[in-house]
């Protein structure tokens, strides 16, 4: 065991260096000799700072002075007490397996927590959160709405009570009986339909305007109480929080990169958990239309005529990714509306549901003009949720 | 970019003249130029950080402090003046007090914005408050606990001075439509620069509000004609686009838009910072001695950019290479024109230090890395 080690000390008060010999006395004591320093004591009074790299180690003396040590192992000797957690974690970093495990955890923590943690721990603590906390949060919302820029609705009256009784036989069938369905004119959104937190369905003046047959409607609005059954938007939130505030964690780390590096993946990831919510949605929308007896191709339908208003929205690129694509939404409602045909042969003659001979050709046309690479915005929450 | 003094090279402030030369320099003491080395290596670096991190994920989080403070000793240990090593002599538990005070403010910030705008406005009303608050608390700790030569840097809290510069100074910022902001840039970078001192001598700032607009102006300049032109160009190709096939326009053309008008924020962006961080460090002295920084944009912009296509290709794996690489340049390029003999600083005597003043110290002692 090496009992002398050279070293730089600092007396505390001024910058000067003196090279000295840091020596062991006895069992307890030490002495450190050189120029124009001499002084002694017992071990058990100085302090060592832990182990790391080739960095050098610091020993403080109770005075205030220093003495730097080059980097080396077998001072920890004197100190069997000090820093040994880090002494520990010093000999993690040197050993090569270990470093390959943590790079394993960092990968695959990395993944999962993206993939599994975030959206586990979000859902745990939705499903604490009270219903009446999401009635709370989900008026607020709606106030917020309406400050900006959302007006009271200019539909007819009778109409507007016509659909809401569709409402509420959806709603009534899909176990909530609470939910409510608020129209508002929204020049600004254009057709569009979201979930509020807490069983609210927001429906606009335009969509409604917009959309054909009150078939349509209920797809739509189904898609709606498939967000409020399954709560998305309160887990939507939680699930962009816990992301933001990680990601938070790591813009220390690498604000020197700027910003991208952060928002990047965030991005990616919100929007990953936001086609999730959506595909979950329309699956939900295509089985509580076939309970009601109606085929899932009436989504197919309302996606189709949505799609003619392209021109109002798209023009943000986010949208792209946090909705499935449209030709792929009509066609799972095209395959579910088979299997829906099949299953009703009494509804479907000749696996053609009614109504769905006039909209055909219509469709063909439409498809061939516009591939569909386009969104849509059946969304959940609010309208402003990509921005 | 707010970082410049706190990131990386650990030593606080910097300064002096890059064009000293051509200057009628006062006729001051022969100076000799000591340059800061920096000796950190990517890959011990990496087995470091990666190790640490790892150990934070198991931990859920309670190791970060633990980590934090090695990865800073990495930096600093291995940042050398003269000959001598910096020293980062912090304890994890102040830093894990301030991360979870950190986490609790940023995450009910982050909830409130999702819930409703009227509780993000009291919420970011209460983060705004405490923010001059949390700088002087950020930068008293970081400098008690960064040491060169066995004397430590110390800054001197002025509560009231941070208030009016981070916080009251920027209504006239608004109100001037961003005209003032150099000139507040300029306030708060000498506010923190005048309140820290190393040993018993003070850092002073010679840089007047004034000069800080010509890098500011030129950025803006720079910044409006890409706009400018970016919009006249893909104006000119949405025009063609639509006269010759009408109809609604595709959605690449967001990214006529998008990309250039980013790129051009980045590129002005690097620019910008290495003016600045010369501009700050050209003009600050430590008693007699100065400081000479020679940051140049286009190496910034090269750095900058190749960490952010390192890093997200690599999935965040080549973060740690991304800092060694930053630090080593930003040191290499910092000079200390010493007037007189470096190691003739003396520490604080306690005459210095309101007792007070150090006994809240302790007990306020939290990091938050803002």
């Amino acid at each position: 065991m090496t009992d002398t080690f050279a070293g730089t000390y600092y007396d505390g008060t001024g910058g000067a260096a003196h090279a000295v010999a840091l020596r062991r006395v006895g069992l307890a004591h030490y002495a450190v000799e050189g120029e124009g320093v001499h002084r002694g004591g017992s071990i058990a009074s100085l302090r060592i700072t832990p182990r790391l790299a080739r960095i050098a180690r610091t020993v403080e003396f109770p005075d205030g002075a220093r003495l730097l040590v080059a980097h080396d192992a077998a001072i920890d000797a004197w100190f069997p007490r000090q820093g040994r957690l880090e002494a520990l974690v010093d000999r993690m970093e040197h050993h090569a397996q270990v470093v390959a495990v943590a790079i394993v955890i960092c990968a695959a923590s990395l993944g999962a927590g993206g993939f599994w943690g975030v959206p586990w721990l979000s859902d745990r603590i939705a499903d604490a959160v009270p219903v009446e906390v999401e009635k709370t949060l989900g008026g607020e919302v709606l106030e917020n709405l309406d400050e900006l820029g959302l007006k009271a609705s200019t539909l007819a009256a009778d109409r507007r009570d016509a659909l809401a009784t569709r409402f509420r036989k959806l709603a009534h069938d899909a176990g909530g009986d609470d939910y409510r369905l608020e129209f508002r004119d929204a020049k600004s959104i254009g057709p569009n339909a979201f979930a509020i937190p807490g069983g609210t369905v927001v429906v606009t003046d335009q969509l409604v305007k917009l959309l054909g047959d009150d078939r349509e409607f209920d797809a739509v609005v189904a898609h709606e109480i498939g967000h409020q059954r399954n709560r998305h938007a309160l887990r939507q939130t939680l699930r962009g929080s816990f992301v933001a505030i990680v990601a938070a964690l790591f813009t220390g780390d690498v604000s020197s990169a700027g910003a991208v590096v952060v928002a990047v993946p965030t991005f990616l990831l919100h929007s990953h958990y936001s086609r999730a919510f959506e595909e979950e949605a329309d699956r939900y929308a295509f089985d509580l239309l076939a309970r009601e007896n109606e085929s899932p191709h009436w989504f197919a339908a309302a996606m189709n005529v949505l799609e003619k208003t392209r021109p109002e929205r798209g023009h943000r690129m986010s949208y792209l990714s946090s909705h499935p694509s449209t030709g792929d939404r009509i066609l799972a409602a095209e395959n579910a509306a088979q299997v829906f045909a099949a299953a009703h042969p009494d509804l479907c003659p000749n696996g053609v549901c009614p109504g769905e001979e006039e909209t055909e050709c219509e469709d063909c046309n439409d498809d061939d003009e516009s591939p569909p690479t386009s969104s849509e915005n059946l969304s959940c929450s609010k309208p402003d949720d990509d921005d | 970019m707010e970082d410049i003094i706190a990131v990386a090279s650990p030593p606080p402030p910097p300064l002096p003249p890059s064009w000293a030369a051509g200057m009628p320099e006062q006729v001051g003491p022969a100076r000799t130029e000591h340059r800061f080395e920096f000796s950190g290596d990517a890959r011990e670096y990496f087995r470091i950080w990666v190790v640490n991190l790892a150990l934070s994920v198991v931990t859920l989080g309670v190791f970060s402090a633990w980590a934090k403070v090695r990865s800073e000793r990495y930096f600093y240990g291995n940042t050398r003046l003269a000959g001598q090593p910096f020293e980062y002599l912090a304890k994890p538990l102040p830093i894990l007090k301030g991360r979870i005070i950190a986490l609790v403010l940023f995450g009910s910030y982050v909830l409130a914005g999702q819930v409703s705008l009227k509780l993000q406005l009291a919420t970011a009303a209460v983060l705004a408050l405490a923010t001059p608050w949390l700088l002087v608390r950020g930068a008293a700790f970081r400098a008690r606990y960064s040491a060169w030569r066995g004397i430590n840097f110390r800054f001197v809290p002025d509560y009231g001075e941070a208030y009016v510069r981070y916080l009251l100074l920027l209504i006239p910022i608004v109100f001037s439509a961003g005209l003032m902001y150099p000139y507040v840039k300029a306030k708060q970078k000498s506010f923190i620069v005048e309140h820290h001192r190393y040993g018993g001598t003070w850092f002073t700032f010679r840089a007047t509000p004034s000069q800080f607009y010509p890098p500011y102006v030129l950025a803006w300049s720079v910044v409006v004609a890409c706009i400018f032109l970016t919009s006249l160009v893909a104006g000119g190709i949405l025009m063609a686009l639509m006269a010759h096939e009408g109809g609604t326009p595709p959605e690449w053309i967001a990214l006529i838009y998008a990309v250039p008008m980013y790129g051009s924020y980045f590129v002005v962006w690097a620019f910008l910072a290495a003016a600045l961080a010369n501009l700050v460090y050209n003009h600050v002295d430590l008693g007699q001695h100065r400081f000479r920084s020679t940051l140049k944009g286009r190496q910034l912009l090269w750095i900058y950019a190749g960490n952010t296509v390192a890093i997200l290709a690599s999935a965040g794996f080549l973060i740690p290479w991304a800092k060694i690489r930053l630090a080593r340049y930003r040191a290499e390029n910092l000079t200390v024109l010493a007037a007189g003999d470096l190691a003739a600083f003396r520490a604080e005597t306690r005459a210095d230090v309101d007792a007070t003043a150090a006994e809240m110290d302790g007990l306020f002692d939290i990091d938050i890395g803002l």
